[in-house]
């Protein structure tokens, strides 16, 4: 390790010495507010450490770690929707009772582990970054305390470490076929050995398996809508952003060393995935009344669109991801954003009903959340659709017709349940039902309000973010 | 200068952005200083880009600001770009110009009316959305301000939406102009089929080497196109929807049906000369259509009785003058009649709004009477603005364009002594409605006290169209009047010269001459038959055909019935036959079944963990056991 290393090093650091000096702070005295700006703290340093990083790119950092634009790219996505986490969380939680300043410990320590995937380089540094993000996670999920919040965790604690195991056993197989763990090795020994023998092809299977877990691809999905439900709604963004989009990361990073066009039957399975979770995602949503599982299973069905990208080949490819991500990560931090400054003391808006008329009580969040709803159905001049367009292209430009037959279908379907949601906020309301009035959350609607600013320039004008994305994913 | 092209379509549209956030906090003052302010300063703007574009024309002349490209996938990348020559610089300063009087006019005319801000907010977008369609430099943006005006004129027309008959006003005009909507869309997706680009300038040249003169796809191309242009600009046998389009407010009337908007098809075909040029059989049809409809729409405006509706007609029977011209190629007469045409029919509709406030709310010409001298200026105005119309000789904007029509329907390539009877017959027929106009409303006995005089505001706008509704013309000089073709020379640089025939300049006299004395001949026709003697013209229309010929006129050539007949009643009687048919089964059933695997799916979401553990398993075997046996 030279001091150019840890130049490298820097945004991990940051992001990891953070969570050590809340902890420190909080030993020697509680104190909410400035746990919370420690965090927001730590956040903005990792995020300004990302350009002040070295000269020299691509650089490996002992052969665990990698650091390239792609890293940089996804590393900033995150430390920026953790940022937005961090700030809708800060006066939700507030509103609650208990111990609530490790909640940003955790959280950080998230944010790390999910920054380690999209720089890991061996599944060494995959698999720690895994599972420091899991466990983060167990507990963030189950952090009010509330029944369905503890029963979240415990179900993400018990099903998450089963399908460690399935990933870990994935891990060992490649090991035992070509003793390396380090993908460009491995993508070098696996091309030299021909691409059809079984344990290796099976290896990668059971990674992909691991992963789809994280992922919540159909079949590994059920979960989802449980711990979706069960979560605090900032958590739940972050659940449904951070965590499955670093994990998408690295799959794409592994994918493009390790390419899984000449894997035929792999590429088969995920193919497979692909139409069971659009499928699956959008007909399980459909006549949902729970908007938090609306918007978990609308996530299965958009991993799904995700696949149909992830398989096509060329330049599109990346590019067509990334964008998607993006626009996914912006639409879904707006959409529990908007659950969560709905949410009162006692327990989160999730039901429609607590919908119903929202747009004669509260206009403004009732746009927010039909901007959110119409970019995540993929409808003109919101992120959504131009996210939609790459990926349909990408696919039809890799002949993937079957695919993208299926993603067309399928998005007609989630018209449905999204318009749903829509149309309820414009009714009146039901007389049965009288609203609580909450206060209003200030930090809430400023991220709320970028993200809408957000959502709709890259509609418009996509054009930089799209360069943005393709000089800095040139090396994938 | 230039490098603020963009700022010309998105003032209105911030203006828009701002009305429709805060509009109802702000007071009257505010909403009209942003109202018409944001469109004023696209004014100067435009007018400071076309001295710029004057004295120091771009290479090429023309000139194009690229701001981004909205998807950029193989050859699909739609730029976000304004395209800046001769045709959309006269079309953007007569938008915003006369853009801005109307605002301004507005301003006063709205006034204590509920709805100020919205309206301000949807007449700020329609400007916006008519700008990015002139200056548009590729079909696809072209076709979203298409759409953008085509909205605000909905919007607009349906403003007092408590009368359920505005609000079907607006649904008519929205559903027969959607009709060559679609007929356009399709015309686009043609072109970008086989030209690969939706960039106007690379069809134009891909178009003229790709497609022979006559081929089927440029016929197909220029016929849809041209579908979307009828619907546009009301001409037959899409006409309908504008008649009744006048149930908006005034100042609507005329900039949106008058002045602006239904010329938009007129911009089309003229943008996209090149389609036409190479397609003769849809040209012709062009100068058919033309030509039928400024007949159809000027008997039709003899009969009415409403002020807004003779207006109404007037626009459809000139919009055909400019479609005639275009039919026979003379591409810069018809933009010429379009810029004088805005500024006098703009003129007579605002100068009717202000005799309608006067009359508080009365349309009818009828219940009017012997307004000279309440209403001086307007009057004046109004009067300035009808011998325009009326193509009076050599001191009015509409003889010279107009003028330049009739003698090039006779004299170009393309055109016929038909087509050229037909101009004049609808010249005679224009002065006569026209000046029946004047006279019922001005002349003769008082019937009603005029109410609310027109203030400052609006009798400046009153004034400055009145203005330009007489030095318009002196643009274009005919050859045989001193000779100075300025305007034509200036457009003529983006479009084809007219071919003609080489005429004898003796005979463009003499036929200057003879429709200076069919206009003048149709003010006198009015003057008997509306002012000296009544009877006359009501013994007419109380013999049996003349009984019949007023109705099926009244009634716009009874096209709404037909319609109604032909289309609409049967739609309905399918639709009520036809409940539960068979294609509705195929999508119930789709339905069906999206539930029904929803119910399946939403049972494997049991809430236990073993259950959702076998899920994880499950997918694990799928997974290998794919990977596997393809392998």
């Amino acid at each position: 390790m030279t001091a150019n290393d840890f130049g490298f090093l820097a945004p991990l650091l940051a992001i990891g010495i953070a969570p050590v000096v809340i902890m420190l702070a909080v030993a020697v005295r509680r104190s909410y507010v400035l746990s919370c700006g420690l965090a927001l703290g730590g956040i903005v340093a990792a995020f300004l450490a990302l350009f002040a990083v070295p000269q020299g790119m691509p650089h490996r950092v002992t052969s665990l770690l990698i650091f390239d634009n792609y890293a940089l790219l996804y590393m900033g996505l995150i430390f920026a929707s953790t940022f937005a986490v961090t700030l809708l969380a800060s006066e939700y939680l507030a509103a609650r009772k208990g111990d609530l300043e490790e909640f940003y410990v955790l959280l950080l320590l998230a944010c790390l582990g999910s920054s380690l995937l999209v720089v890991s380089n061996h599944f060494g540094a995959f698999f720690i970054g895994i599972e420091i993000l899991s466990i983060s996670l167990y507990a963030l999920i189950g952090y009010t305390r509330n029944g369905l919040s503890i029963e979240a965790g415990v179900k993400y604690l018990v099903l998450a470490a089963a399908s460690s195991g399935i990933f870990l056993f994935g891990i060992a197989l490649l090991y035992g076929e070509t003793g390396t763990m380090e993908f460009p090795l491995l993508a070098a020994r696996t091309a030299a050995q021909g691409t059809n023998g079984l344990i290796l092809t099976a290896g990668l299977a059971l990674v992909v398996a691991g992963i789809g877990f994280k992922l919540a691809v159909a079949p590994f999905h059920m979960w989802t809508a449980d711990v979706y439900e069960g979560a605090p709604a900032p958590v739940t963004a972050f659940v449904a952003t951070v965590s499955k989009g670093a994990v998408f990361a690295l799959l794409l990073r592994f994918f493009a060393i390790v390419d899984i066009n000449a894997h035929h039957s792999l590429f088969a399975a995920v193919a497979v995935i692909a139409v069971l979770s659009m499928f699956a995602g959008n007909l399980l949503a459909l006549l949902q009344n729970n908007v938090k599982r609306i918007l978990a299973y609308s996530s299965i069905a958009h991993l799904g669109y995700l696949l149909v990208a992830f398989l096509a080949s060329g330049a599109m490819r990346v590019t067509a991801v990334s964008f998607y991500l993006v626009a996914y990560f912006i639409t879904t931090l707006g959409a529990f954003g908007v659950v969560t400054v709905l949410s009162g003391k006692e327990r989160d808006a999730d039901d429609i009903e607590d919908y119903r008329g929202l747009f004669t009580r509260r206009p403004w969040t009732a746009l927010i959340f039909s901007a959110m709803l119409l970019s995540l159905a993929g409808i003109p001049l919101t992120a959504g659709f131009i996210g939609k367009f790459y990926v349909i292209a990408a696919g039809a430009g890799s002949a993937l017709w079957l695919l993208v037959v299926m993603l067309v279908l399928n998005s007609a379907i989630g018209l449905y349940y999204y318009l749903r949601l829509m149309v309820v906020m414009y009714v009146s309301p039901g007389e049965e039902k009288v609203a609580v009035t909450l206060p209003l959350s200030v930090t809430g609607y400023l991220v709320l309000a970028v993200l809408v600013i957000l959502l709709v320039w890259l509609g418009i004008y996509p054009a930089p973010v799209i360069e943005l994305i393709r000089s800095m994913t040139a090396g994938i | 200068m230039r490098t603020l092209l963009w700022l010309i379509p998105a003032l209105p549209f911030a203006g828009f952005f701002v009305l429709a956030v805060f509009g109802a906090r702000l007071r009257e003052k505010g909403v009209a200083a942003i109202g018409a302010g944001s469109v004023g300063v696209s004014a100067v703007l435009a007018i400071l880009a076309g001295i710029s574009f004057i004295t120091s024309p771009p290479p090429g002349g023309s000139w194009t600001q690229t701001l981004w490209t909205w998807i950029g996938v193989d050859g699909f990348r739609p730029a976000i770009a304004f395209y800046l020559d001769a045709l959309s610089l006269v079309m953007t300063l007569v938008v915003t110009f006369v853009g801005f009087l109307i605002h301004l006019y507005a301003t006063e005319f709205m006034s204590d009316d509920e709805g100020y801000s919205r309206f301000f907010a949807y007449m700020n977008l329609f400007v916006g959305s008519m700008l990015t369609l002139v200056l548009a430099d590729n079909l696809l943006l072209l076709y979203l301000g298409w759409e953008g005006v085509g909205l605000c004129s909905y919007l607009l027309i349906g403003f007092w939406y408590k009368d359920p008959a505005n609000g079907s006003a607006a649904m008519k005009a929205f559903i027969v102009t959607r009709i060559g909507d679609a007929a356009m869309a399709v015309g686009l997706f043609l072109i970008f089929m086989n030209l690969g680009t939706l960039n106007i300038q690379e069809i134009m040249q891909k178009a003229s080497h790709t497609w022979p003169r006559g081929s089927g796809l440029a016929v197909a191309a220029a016929a849809l196109l041209l579908g979307g242009a009828l619907g546009k600009s009301a001409q037959l046998p899409l006409q309908t929807w504008l008649p009744d389009a006048m149930a908006g407010p005034t100042p609507v009337s005329a900039l949106i049906h008058a002045a602006t908007m239904v010329t938009a098809g007129v911009y089309l075909i003229a943008r996209t000369n090149v389609l036409f040029l190479l397609a003769p059989p849809v040209q012709a049809a062009v100068a058919i259509i033309g030509a039928a409809t400024l007949l159809l729409a000027g008997f039709s405006a003899l009969t009415q009785r409403d002020i807004k509706r003779v207006l109404a007609y007037s626009t459809i029977s000139q919009i055909g003058y400019m479609f005639l011209a275009l039919g026979v190629g003379a591409w810069s007469a018809a933009i010429f009649h379009f810029m004088t045409h805005a500024f006098f029919k703009a003129l007579l509709f605002l100068g009717a709004g202000a005799v309608i406030l006067a009359m508080e709310h009365e349309h009818d010409m009828f219940r009017m009477g012997g307004l000279r001298k309440e209403l001086p200026v307007t009057f004046w105005t109004f009067l300035i603005g009808s011998a325009s119309l009326s193509a009076l000789p050599l001191v009015t904007a509409g003889f010279y364009s107009k003028d330049l029509i009739l003698w090039y329907s006779w004299s170009s390539e393309n055109g016929s002594p038909w087509l050229w009877a037909a101009g004049l017959a609808g010249a005679l027929l224009t002065s006569i409605y026209t000046f029946r106009m004047v006279f019922l409303t001005f002349f003769g006995e008082r019937k009603k006290e005029a109410g609310r005089r027109p203030g400052r505001v609006m009798t400046i706008p009153l004034v400055a169209l009145a203005v330009l509704s007489v030095i318009g013309g002196f643009a274009e000089l005919p050859r045989t009047l001193g000779n100075m073709p300025v305007f034509s020379e200036f457009v003529n640089t983006v479009l084809p010269p007219v071919k003609a025939a080489g005429e004898a300049q003796s005979a463009e006299a003499a036929m200057q001459v003879v429709t200076s004395f069919v206009s003048l001949a149709g003010v006198y026709v009015a003057y008997l038959l509306f002012l000296r003697k009544r009877r006359y013209v009501e013994g007419l229309a109380a013999t049996r055909t003349g009984r019949a010929l007023h109705r099926l006129w009244f009634s716009g050539w009874a096209f709404d019935w037909v319609y109604d007949r032909a289309l609409v009643q049967p739609f309905f009687w399918i639709a009520r036959i036809n409940r539960d048919d068979f294609v509705d089964l195929f999508y119930d059933g789709i339905a069906w079944y999206n539930g029904f695997f929803h119910g399946a799916l939403s049972l494997t979401q049991s809430g236990k963990v073993r259950w959702y553990a076998m899920g994880i398993a499950l997918g694990t075997v799928i997974m290998v056991g794919i990977a596997v046996v393809l392998l």
